[in-house]
């Protein structure tokens, strides 16, 4: 049987566990493996594949849709993540899933906020009320603490190195 | 006889194989090249650029993993050499501070990450907070940065172009 190669990520987990799954895998399988991996499931949770825009969802015998080699498996409890972006006197907000980058949220914003590209290559995605500028490969559920499926950037210049 | 391999070298070893690093070469971020201790040469991606490479190589120096930082050299993965001067990546603002091929003869990049380049810059710890050395991170925090230099700044092709 063809297999892949994955990575599983959890809400409230920073680490990331690689595990192999059948390309036809059914949705009972990939339970097991999240099982066997540690990871709980319940009622709550939610489980996307990649950056798909709906979670996955139906009988342990149906399919997983979209899985590849290297794709992310995102396990939490957020269906979206609002998400609410800040620049200058501006304020945006837009829902993304969970499996979303924060690549995918700086291309939102530049375009909302209608920056030029040069100026666009100059700033970057900043979290609220912090110095942390998470690297654009990150997904969303990622940075989200706690119960809140919400996330707060600044959209900041990028300086520099210099001295 | 066992041979004993010291906790550096078995900590980079151990980076290299879990699924950060993995999971960022499934995606096509970055690939592992070569590793000969204290060495470890690694190709990060870059998007397409007139005459430019899809990829850029570095050797990183790793004595003294993790709590030591790395410090990465340009590097030209077909010949094993450093990179020539009119190979190396430029830009617009950002990219060309951090790829200053004057600074310390190439041997390194104008990153706070970097081993060689933090020594003497401690004002780098307050002004660029998340371009700092993580321990607990390693190599993917160095890694991270030069993928985001490529893709999301101002990133425009070779020097020499």
């Amino acid at each position: 049987m063809n297999k892949v190669t994955v990575f599983i990520q959890t809400h409230g987990r920073p680490d990331i566990v690689e595990a192999e799954l059948a390309v036809a895998a059914t949705l009972g399988e990939l339970h097991d493996l999240l099982a066997t991996s540690g990871i709980a499931v319940d009622a709550e949770t939610v489980i996307f594949i990649d950056e798909a825009e709906e979670h996955l969802s139906g009988e342990r015998h149906h399919p997983v849709h979209g899985l590849k080699h290297g794709s992310r498996i995102h396990v939490g409890r957020c269906k979206r993540i609002a998400v609410t972006v800040h620049f200058l006197h501006k304020t945006a907000e837009h829902h993304f899933p969970p499996g979303a980058r924060v690549r995918a949220v700086k291309a939102w914003a530049v375009h909302k906020f209608e920056m030029d590209p040069k100026d666009a290559a100059e700033h970057v995605l900043q979290l609220c009320k912090s110095t942390d500028r998470p690297s654009s490969d990150t997904p969303l559920h990622q940075l989200v603490h706690g119960h809140d499926c919400a996330l707060c950037f600044d959209l900041v210049p990028e300086k520099r190195v210099e001295g | 006889m066992n041979l004993v391999l010291p906790p550096d070298r078995l900590l980079i070893d151990m980076d290299l194989a879990a699924p950060a690093f993995r999971c960022g070469e499934f995606e096509g971020r970055w690939r592992l090249v070569s590793s000969g201790w204290p060495h470890v040469v690694i190709a990060v991606s870059a998007p397409p650029r007139p005459s430019a490479p899809l990829e850029f190589g570095f050797r990183f120096e790793c004595s003294g993993y993790r709590q030591t930082p790395v410090t990465a050299q340009p590097w030209d993965i077909e010949a094993g050499t450093p990179l020539p001067r009119a190979k190396w990546p430029t830009g617009k603002s950002i990219v060309p501070s951090v790829f200053r091929p004057d600074w310390k003869n190439g041997h390194c990049l104008y990153l706070p990450c970097d081993r060689m380049s933090i020594e003497g810059h401690d004002q780098w710890r307050t002004q660029h907070p998340t371009r700092l050395w993580q321990p607990s991170r390693g190599i993917i925090c160095y890694l991270e940065q030069l993928h985001d230099l490529f893709h999301q700044s101002d990133y425009s092709g070779l020097l020499g172009s």
